[in-house]
């Protein structure tokens, strides 16, 4: 009886095993002679999705940036034609008109102004619920059209004829050209999302492509594998004839492939930075992380101006980025990432400011804290704030660092509040947080971007910056000189009015600012061309090859 | 007999009720919201839960799903928008049990055999041997032993892959991760039960009646020791072959494990939802065959229900 059964388990495991083993995929061919043609990188997460309007991360934003073709491309910051062979800007800088170029879907139909009208409505409609719904409030009722309040019809979005789009604006906005070169402004094919509905996009047959390649296969939890589109426009510009994207959860694990020569490109985590010195480069990845303060709370004692900027000064944020990073990030002494556009070079180059010192300033910070109690009316040792943070080890390590800062200079109390990621994004959102560890990714190269979230009226200030305890705006420097940016068509006058509320802002002590961050990674010897940078695809090998 | 099984059927089903019932609360009563995220305007917040209907009432939300479930309708993921539970179950649980498959066959196979080793060699060298292995096995976490296997073998010596789950050898390391824990508590139960068997007197018997030693292990020892480790089968099986998230992530296994253990810090309700259910289903599924089972292997356990 045993005999037979445990006979009969072992079959049964045989066999189980057997099945199974036909699952896996089979390996990757091996290379052909000649040059090489394949590229492989490696996402921690898995791509959440190839549908261009319901995207809202980086691995989708730059899988579909290499799938689909933007009405104009941005390359290395550089904005180029892309659907669109030309535009015009009418003079009062609002009206947008691109001509597209005659180019093909991948079942061979044309790319008409209709399906650009329809994917920009389709991102705003209510009903397709985008997370980047919002990212249409540039375009005229762009923000009452996602609300429901105004039908889509009003959107200012209209296809002239087959090859002519026209977009208007709701207000002035120079960076638009960098907006509709995102993901999410790509064309969708009406007739696939109807055929399809929520499964559109689902899988490499149940879309269709206009860009540099076609998704050849998604296999969930796994990989995605592109390969080269022979109708793209361009499609001499690219060289990569396969490129596959790999899911590798464990950071660590992909450094390892890499070096075991299954993977092009790697990030490295920042622990492994003293191993692979003389094989890293790095580069910003646009996320700027800072701290939020409470301001409009009479309980909350960082209503006072001169406790905000003794904390500022209080910190040492070149030491600061040596204890929590090994030195990967780099301190930020202030608000807007230096990197975004100028007026002709980087808003860092031509409008430079430290507004606290990186290594601190004891000194300026007890100055503001005796002015503080004075007005608080109370000693430094009665003074609790409370710092909201995540609760990863890093999000520990660099708030015990900042507590540690400011308690030793200040002499105040700083009390850790860790909760899960989303739940702190949350009580960010209710207002409910004494100091909140956060940062900010840039939607397009623009000092607008950071600033525009401070505006008084502004869902995202979260502080309460300019509010008085009752929560209404009170009359400030900040949004006049936001107001003067918002409205004026030139533009050194707009970016000067821009700098001027960055430092009013950091004058108020309106955050606290502390790092930007940098992406270690090492590339195969040979790949030439891969453009990292911080909008957008944040790699781009559209026009990468083997040398 | 026929009894005695649809009495554990209903008592499995119950359980999985109470099961799916708990979780779904409980994963909306967490704090935060699964739509929390850096740029969130109310008004994309109100779109998004109009689409997944969470702005219902929880009691309407939780019939919609029951309602569904019954179809066999697990729902779309919050975060992989155009992927169903189902999807992602159909196309990550053949890998995960896969994996599992082959780390039960070695921790079943090698677990067995140490264990009866080093019973019928007691407080000789090997069982020493199969002591230490055990210990080692039980103490040293799957990270550590995933770690170490993945760097001496595939970094430093080259002589198996590093990661990737495509060919035959591309299984062994993370097979032996995953299954050295289980080898190593089977080995030790296996171990104990014999000892217990040995000393019987129906052993000293057979002995005295001249059977021989192979007989008298194969027929009398192993058949009654493997009780315990039959017992401890049912959650093993469920717990491997659906997925192990460190080992799966580190040997880049496109499984299940993943999903769950991601599911839960990004609050996509649906996906915790749909893999409880199906882990749950399981586990209830392999503790209802083992119960069965026993009513094969003990006769004692058929007589008394």
């Amino acid at each position: 009886m045993l005999k037979r059964l445990l006979a009969l388990a072992l079959t049964a495991a045989l066999t189980l095993s057997m099945v199974a083993c036909g699952t896996p995929a089979a390996p990757a061919e091996p290379e052909a002679e000649g040059p090489k043609t394949t590229f492989r990188y490696s996402e921690l997460s898995e791509i959440p999705t190839l549908d261009p309007q319901m995207a809202n991360s980086v691995p989708s934003n730059t899988a579909i940036l290499h799938i689909q073709e933007p009405l104009v491309r941005m390359y290395n910051g550089v904005i180029e034609p892309g659907a669109a062979e030309s535009w015009e800007i009418s003079e009062d800088g609002l009206t947008y008109t691109f001509h597209l170029r005659d180019m093909t879907w991948s079942d061979g139909k044309a790319v008409t102004a209709q399906d650009f009208e329809y994917a920009i409505k389709r991102l705003v409609d209510p009903n397709t619920a985008s997370y980047y719904g919002w990212f249409a409030c540039y375009i005229k009722n762009g923000t009452p059209c996602n609300s429901g309040e105004l039908p889509l019809e009003e959107l200012g979005v209209k296809a002239i004829d087959e090859k002519t789009l026209e977009i208007t604006l709701e207000y002035v906005a120079d960076y638009f050209l960098q907006v509709v070169s995102n993901a999410c402004y790509v064309a969708t094919r009406q007739d696939l999302v109807e055929q399809y509905g929520q499964d559109f996009a689902a899988a490499a047959d149940k879309n269709v492509y206009n860009g540099p390649f076609v998704v050849k296969e998604i296999k969930t939890g796994d990989r995605v594998i592109l390969e080269k589109n022979p109708n793209y426009w361009n499609a001499d510009q690219t060289k990569l004839e396969t490129v596959e994207i790999i899911v590798v959860a464990n950071a660590n694990t992909a450094v390892d492939m890499y070096n075991a020569g299954d993977l092009d490109y790697v990030q490295v985590p920042s622990e492994l930075k003293d191993l692979y010195a003389d094989q890293i480069s790095e580069f910003f990845d646009g996320s700027n992380d800072f701290l939020r303060v409470k301001q409009d709370d009479p309980n909350v004692p960082t209503h006072n101006k001169d406790l905000r900027l003794a904390i500022n000064y209080a910190i040492n944020r070149a030491e600061f980025i040596t204890l929590t990073s090994n030195d990967v990030y780099a301190a930020n002494p202030r608000y807007v990432l230096p990197q975004v556009a100028g007026v002709e070079k980087t808003y860092g180059e031509e409008y430079p400011l430290e507004a606290y010192p990186v290594n601190g300033d004891p000194e300026k910070a007890k100055e503001h804290l005796d002015l503080a109690l004075a007005a608080l009316g109370c000693e430094a040792a009665d003074i609790n704030i409370e710092l909201l943070t995540t609760d990863s080890e890093g999000s520990k390590k660099q708030a015990e660092v900042l507590q540690q800062q400011i308690q030793s200079v200040l002499g105040i109390n700083i009390t850790i509040k860790q909760v899960p990621y989303k739940d702190r994004l949350k009580m960010e959102a209710d207002h409910d947080f004494e100091l909140v560890f956060t940062g900010w990714a840039p939607d397009y190269s623009d000092p607008y971007t950071y600033l525009e979230l401070q505006i008084g009226n502004a869902f995202y200030n979260y502080g309460g910056y300019n509010k008085d305890f009752n929560g209404n705006v009170v009359e400030n420097e900040y949004d006049k000189w936001m107001e003067i940016a918002q409205t004026t068509t030139d533009k050194q006058e707009r970016m000067d009015a821009l700098f001027e509320a960055e430092k009013q802002l950091l004058e108020d002590g309106g955050i606290v600012p502390l790092l930007l961050r940098r992406v270690l990674y090492m590339k195969a010897d040979g790949l030439q061309d891969l453009a990292l940078y911080f909008l957008g695809a944040r790699i781009d090998f559209t026009r990468a090859y083997w040398a | 007999m026929a009894k005695y099984i649809l009495k554990r059927i209903v008592i499995s089903l119950a359980t999985l009720l109470v099961l799916i019932t708990a979780v779904f609360f409980l994963v909306r009563l967490m704090p935060g919201d699964p739509f929390a995220s850096e740029k969130m305007p109310p008004d994309v917040k109100a779109n998004l839960e109009a689409y997944y209907g969470l702005d219902k009432p929880m009691i309407v939300q939780y019939f919609t799903y029951m309602g569904q479930l019954l179809k066999g309708n697990m729902g779309y993921s919050m975060v992989y928008s155009n992927k169903t539970v189902n999807d992602i179950v159909a196309s990550t649980f053949p890998y995960s049990a896969d994996l599992g498959i082959r780390a039960l066959c070695f921790a079943v196979f090698f677990g067995i055999t140490l264990g009866i080793v080093a019973a019928l060699r007691r407080g000789k060298p090997l069982d020493y041997g199969c002591i230490l292995i055990a210990i080692v096995g039980t103490s040293v976490p799957d990270f550590i032993m995933g770690s170490l296997l993945q760097y001496f073998f595939g970094v430093q010596w080259k002589i198996l892959p590093v990661a990737q789950y495509t060919t035959w050898k591309h299984t062994i390391l993370p097979a032996i991760a995953v299954g050295f824990y289980s080898l190593a508590s089977i080995s030790r139960y296996m171990r104990t039960s014999m000892l217990e068997v040995i000393s019987q007197d129906y052993i000293k018997t057979a002995k005295s009646k001249g059977i021989s030693n192979f007989r008298i292990t194969w027929k009398h020892q192993i058949r009654n020791a493997i009780m315990p480790v039959v017992t401890m089968m049912g959650p093993l099986v469920a717990s491997v072959l659906t997925g192990t998230f460190v080992i799966e992530a580190m040997y880049v296994v496109p499984g299940m494990g993943k999903y769950y253990v991601e599911s839960i810090s990004t609050y996509d309700y649906t996906i915790v939802l749909g893999i409880t259910v199906f882990y749950g289903a399981f586990l209830v599924i392999c503790n209802t065959i083992v119960d069965i089972l026993y009513g094969f292997i003990d006769p004692r356990i058929k007589i008394a229900k």
